[in-house]
């Protein structure tokens, strides 16, 4: 029987009054690449200390493959925790920081040292072991915490936004290290972010939380493409939304009457909207498309000027204003078939009702 | 321009004077332990002499004092150091209201009065001696080096508290967890995270602790009943009689502290510089690991190869020679230092100008004889004025011909008026003229010119 | 919060072996050291001075007469008051607050200066040699300015050198070397709070207020000095307890007719051989010393907890 290696079972977390993570239910699988993303103060990192054994539950159960953790410890339980500041022992060299975790397990100096240099071969550090902390470059020490938190062989190793301190450049180097770890070694990896681009690339699946509670779980793609709340779509990567009245369901298509007139999207079963409720529409700037002569009077067509065009290289994007108080935000692949400056140009912008999804309202995420 | 030019000239003078105040004392001191007159004084100068020097270790009460100085420093140390510890290590885990309240209550050793502090340290282990039966002089309780030590750690502790709070305040929380998390017991935790971090801040509420325990006085001189210190035999040494042996006891201590501030400000040099040295390498690495990143070479031999390439580019190790060559100098001349006050302590066959000392001693005894003289003249001069009044007032002569007078202590000066049975010598009112001739009368007086 | 469950939550986080030490470590000091001995000595100022035999007899009983004595005198007195020791108490707790006066004035230039204009090496090296003198032992520092003010000392010969006085000035008789000597004691504890304080002040303000044409001294009274107040309290707070609580310096330099109340509590333990008396002395002087910094901070508003960092 396939056993979920971290099981969250109703865990809710509360400080005093406030209720930091509410009851929170999710499978870990063994060997799964699992991410909490969210904003700051979202609860992911009060989850992961549950997780970890730095504090209990209020309600609700953790379990380790099946055994719950429940009274047991930090430094029992068969999970690392490689902390948001690294959290390296300044004081030790790279390989006591490593094989601290072996030292107090009583293994003796020599063993110790072997164990050392194999992980050093690992994390790609191969005979360094006798530097100290400080003498290393941020990618180093990264690395060095991995290894630390691998030398005790824990069955999950958690991630607090290890890379958050790091340069962009680097930062997207290492996660493909991070990934290439992970799958040498096999183990569930629990990573905390509030880094949409991490967590989509890094993980095989996601859940997004806001305020203490879960929103949504399951692929990246599922997430991005198929949000099913008001939240998700907001908070996981760009995301146009109309605001108005739900004047019809039919199938899977919603219709919507609002600021831009009718507008059509797809309905979300799993957070389903009622007609005569208020809703949002939810359209990615790369769905949107100028519509042309041809299909000027299809539906989800939007009359607005170009704002600003920002051109990224291999993308422009685009700020329409539509109407009064209507912004569109658009992207368009860099693929020679515009003009270069559309600043200032009369454009009808549309969409295929299949890329857009109407959810409930709900709180959107801040920038 | 010219306002700004003054203002700094005025800043310096000030500070000029401000160290002058510091130090000038210290010197002048410090001056006297080498001049053979017997009062402790720069001018005027007799001889140079260093016969000061082993004195002290004749000083049987001295000795004796700074015996008992360094076992109470001891344990002061053992005391003080792990009760500051504690202090500091629960105020981190305190709520803030909980927090502040102990705080106070930890910190106001400092401002009680020492006296205070001494006063209620003999009462309360008085009262606990009496409370188990074993009243007086029986009860082990009530014990000189005991209740000094118990005494001075109660203020001393809230020092070295302070101490380890400071240092607890850079200590990143995480670095325990992270202990606890790769399955280090919390006792491990402490032992192996904690106390190391904690090191260099045990080192100086070690040596603050001495220090505050070594010279301290107003506790101590309640505290240690019968017994002696150091600090205590030196009050009363210089409450009754003052003699330049103290002084050369001065210049061995200014000595060691110029010596350990020396040693102490080397090392820290040396650290520094190590330190910066450290930072360079890490920033190396990093602008080579930005290179490699930029260029697209992640993978397995990636780093591997930055590894020999950050250590090509490490800085020079030159600079690493000429640290340890400086310190390693310090160190040797903290030795010779050392060694040299050793020698003179130890040594009976200092040089004590002998020779120099006779002339002078001649030269003031030709100068006793012209005043002498002078003196016969003079008072033969106010006789023969004098005939026809009365006998001669008191005052003047009086005390000048009394023998005894050069021996009174200042500390009896306020009784001169009620008592002219021992009319002391730094009495002011005694009239000024007769000072000189008073002193130069006294046959005693080569010996100890200097009542106050 | 309740204390057991405070108590469960600080052995878990700490370990048994760690939280028993802190805790008991904390309750001797506090218990053993700092509050069982003040109110030993508290009650045993309101009792008799008997011979230990009659301890816990009927006579040991309490009374008021220990701190009757230090105000009104003994019993067969003719003055109505204890003036003389009275005074002398008066006349410490004056003295202390000139001598703190004097170090305030003598250390803000200094602190500001090691705290805003001398950096690097320079600034360390007069930090170092600031500390320097205190460890040099305290009766040898009172030493030091006993041979200075001396009659044959060197202030003394050198003002006569110079023609200014011919005859010796007895700088002990006025108190000239006490007060010296007693500013110079605690010099360094009116310093580094002051200095601390100063050296967290962001030095653009300054530069700010002197763009918009400030003159030093409006500087220092509106940005400088309002920033500091809490260093400036601490340090005035230390000097002035030392001040009135010290021994050494008066006992050695301290003229004839100029008694420190310190030196009446050590009369009464040693010579008087009334210790209930000095018990009662003692108290008198915590207490007034207490109030009087309460008192100073209440008007500069200043918390005790701001006190000695």
């Amino acid at each position: 029987m396939s056993q979920a290696a971290v099981e969250l079972d109703s865990v809710t977390i509360k400080f005093g009054d406030f209720v930091a993570v509410r009851d929170v239910n999710i499978d870990i699988g063994d060997g799964e690449f699992f991410s909490f993303l969210g904003p700051s103060g979202c609860g992911k990192t009060t989850l992961l200390r549950a997780v970890s054994g730095f504090l209990e539950p209020t309600d609700g159960h953790v379990r380790i493959h099946g055994n719950d953790m429940a009274g047991i410890g930090p430094n029992v339980r068969p999970t690392a925790l490689i902390f948001q500041n690294l959290a390296l022992f300044p004081l030790m060299t790279v390989w006591e920081n490593i094989a601290f975790g072996l030292e107090v397990r009583g293994v003796g100096k020599r063993e110790r040292r072997d164990r050392a240099e194999e992980l050093l071969d690992l994390i790609a550090l191969p005979g360094q072991g006798d530097k100290m902390v400080s003498e290393l470059s941020g990618g180093q020490r990264q690395r060095v915490a991995i290894a630390r938190a691998l030398a005790v062989e824990p069955k999950v190793l958690l991630l607090d936004e290890p890379l958050s301190a790091l340069d962009l450049k680097l930062r997207q180097h290492m996660r493909t290290e991070l990934r290439a770890i992970q799958q040498r070694v096999g183990i569930t990896f629990i990573y905390i972010t509030h880094d949409q681009g991490e967590a989509l690339t890094m993980s095989d699946r996601i859940a997004v939380m806001s305020a203490g509670v879960v929103e949504q779980v399951g692929k990246g793609a599922d997430i991005y493409d198929r949000p099913d709340s008001a939240f998700v779509a907001s908070f996981v990567g760009e995301n146009n939304a109309f605001r108005g009245r739900v004047t019809q369901i039919s199938g899977d298509e919603v219709k919507l009457e609002g600021r831009q007139g009718q507008l059509v999207g797809r309905f979300n079963p799993d957070n389903p909207v009622r007609e005569g409720d208020e809703a949002y529409l939810f359209v990615r700037p790369e769905s949107f498309k100028f519509a042309d002569a041809a299909n000027a009077d299809a539906v989800n067509t939007i009359k607005a000027t170009v704002r600003e065009d920002e051109f990224e290289g291999s993308f422009h994007h685009l700020i329409l204003a539509a109407g009064e108080d209507d912004y569109v935000r658009m992207s368009l692949t860099n693929d020679g078939s515009h003009s270069s400056n559309l600043k200032g140009a009369e454009q009808s912008v549309r969409f295929e009702p299949a890329r857009g999804v109407v959810l409930p309202i709900g709180p959107l995420a801040t920038e | 321009m010219k306002s700004h030019h003054m203002m700094k000239l005025m800043i310096g003078f000030y500070i000029v004077l401000f160290f002058g105040y510091l130090f000038g004392p210290l010197i002048i001191m410090s001056i006297t332990a080498f001049n053979s007159s017997d009062f402790p004084r720069v001018s005027p100068w007799d001889c140079f002499t260093l016969e000061w020097f082993p004195e002290l270790r004749q000083d049987r009460f001295l000795v004796e004092g700074f015996q008992n100085s360094l076992v109470i420093g001891a344990g002061v140390i053992a005391l003080a150091v792990p009760i500051g510890l504690a202090g500091a290590l629960l105020l981190t885990q305190l709520g803030r209201r909980a927090r502040s309240g102990f705080y106070t209550l930890m910190i106001s050793p400092i401002l009680v009065p020492g006296v205070v502090l001494g006063i209620s340290t003999i009462i309360f282990w008085r009262r606990m001696g009496e409370m188990i039966g074993v009243p007086g002089e029986d009860n082990f309780l009530y014990e000189g080096i005991f209740m000094t030590i118990l005494g001075q750690s109660t203020f001393i502790s809230a020092f070295t508290m302070l101490v380890f709070v400071a240092r607890l305040q850079r200590f990143d929380p995480a670095q325990e967890e992270a202990a606890l998390d790769l399955g280090a017991t919390k006792p491990q935790a402490f032992r192996k995270v904690l106390l190391p971090f904690l090191k260099p801040a045990i080192g100086s509420a070690a040596v603050l602790a001495f220090l505050a325990s070594f010279e301290n006085y107003n506790t101590t001189v309640f505290t240690i009943l019968q017994d002696k210190t150091l600090t205590t035999v030196l009050a009363s040494k210089v409450r009754y009689g003052i003699d330049p042996s103290i002084s050369a006891l001065a210049v061995l201590i200014v000595s060691l502290t110029l010596v350990a501030a020396f040693v102490y400000e080397v090392l820290r040099r040396r650290e520094q510089k190590e330190a910066r040295e450290i930072e360079a390498r890490a920033r190396a690495a990093e602008r080579l690991e930005m290179q490699e990143v930029a260029q697209g070479e992640g993978g397995e031999d990636g780093p591997a190869r930055s590894a020999a390439e950050i250590r090509a580019e490490l800085p020079a190790a030159s600079g690493k020679g000429f640290t340890l060559q400086a310190h390693h100098l310090a160190i040797v001349l903290a030795l010779i230092a050392v060694a040299g006050i050793a020698k003179l302590m130890l040594t009976d066959d200092v040089y004590a100008a002998t020779a120099c000392k006779e002339e002078i001693r001649q030269e003031k005894l030709e100068r006793q004889q012209e005043l002498l003289e002078k003196q016969r003249q003079l008072m033969q001069e106010r006789q023969q004025q004098e005939q026809g009044e009365k006998a001669p007032r008191s005052g003047d002569y009086q005390s000048i011909f009394d023998p005894g007078n050069l021996q009174g202590d200042g500390e009896e000066g306020s009784d001169a008026e009620q008592a002219p049975e021992a009319p002391a010598t730094s009495d002011g009112q005694s009239s000024n003229d007769g000072k000189d001739y008073q002193s130069i009368f006294d046959p005693g007086n080569l010996q100890s010119e200097e009542g106050n | 919060m309740s204390l057991k469950r405070w108590m469960t939550g600080f052995m878990e986080k700490n370990g048994l072996l760690v939280g028993l030490y802190i805790l008991g470590a904390v309750t001797l000091w506090i218990v053993l050291m700092i509050v069982l001995p003040q109110l030993f000595m508290l009650d045993f100022s309101f009792r008799y001075n008997l011979p230990p035999a009659e301890i816990g007899g009927p006579k040991d009983v309490y009374t008021l007469s220990n701190y009757k004595y230090l105000i009104y005198g003994s019993a067969g007195s003719a003055a109505d008051y204890n003036w003389i020791d009275l005074s002398v108490f008066l006349q410490t707790i004056i003295a202390a607050v000139f001598v703190t006066l004097i170090d305030l004035a003598l250390c803000y230039p200094i602190a500001y200066y090691l705290a805003h204009t001398a950096k690097g090496a320079t600034g360390r090296l007069l930090i170092l040699s600031l500390i320097i003198p205190y460890w040099v032992n305290e009766i040898l520092r009172a030493f030091a300015f006993r041979i200075i003010f001396g009659a044959s000392g060197v202030i003394n010969n050198f003002l006569v050198y110079l023609g200014l006085i011919d005859q010796p000035i007895d700088f002990i008789r006025e108190d000239v070397a006490l007060y010296t000597g007693l500013s110079y004691a605690y010099i360094l504890l009116m310093i580094f709070p002051i200095y601390n304080a100063v050296e967290s002040l962001d030095r653009n303000q300054v530069e700010a207020a002197r763009d918009m044409g400030s003159g030093w001294l409006r500087i220092h009274w509106r940005i400088v000095i309002p920033f500091a107040k809490p260093g400036i309290a601490s340090g005035c707070t230390m000097v002035f307890m030392l001040t009135a609580g010290a021994l050494a310096a008066p006992q050695i330099l301290g003229g004839p007719s100029s008694l420190w109340f310190t030196q009446l509590i050590v009369q009464w333990f040693n010579t008087g051989g009334n210790w209930p008396r000095g018990s009662a002395y003692a108290i008198a002087l915590l207490i007034a010393c207490v109030a009087f910094v309460l008192f100073m901070m209440r008007v500069f508003k200043i918390r005790v907890g701001e006190i000695g960092r």
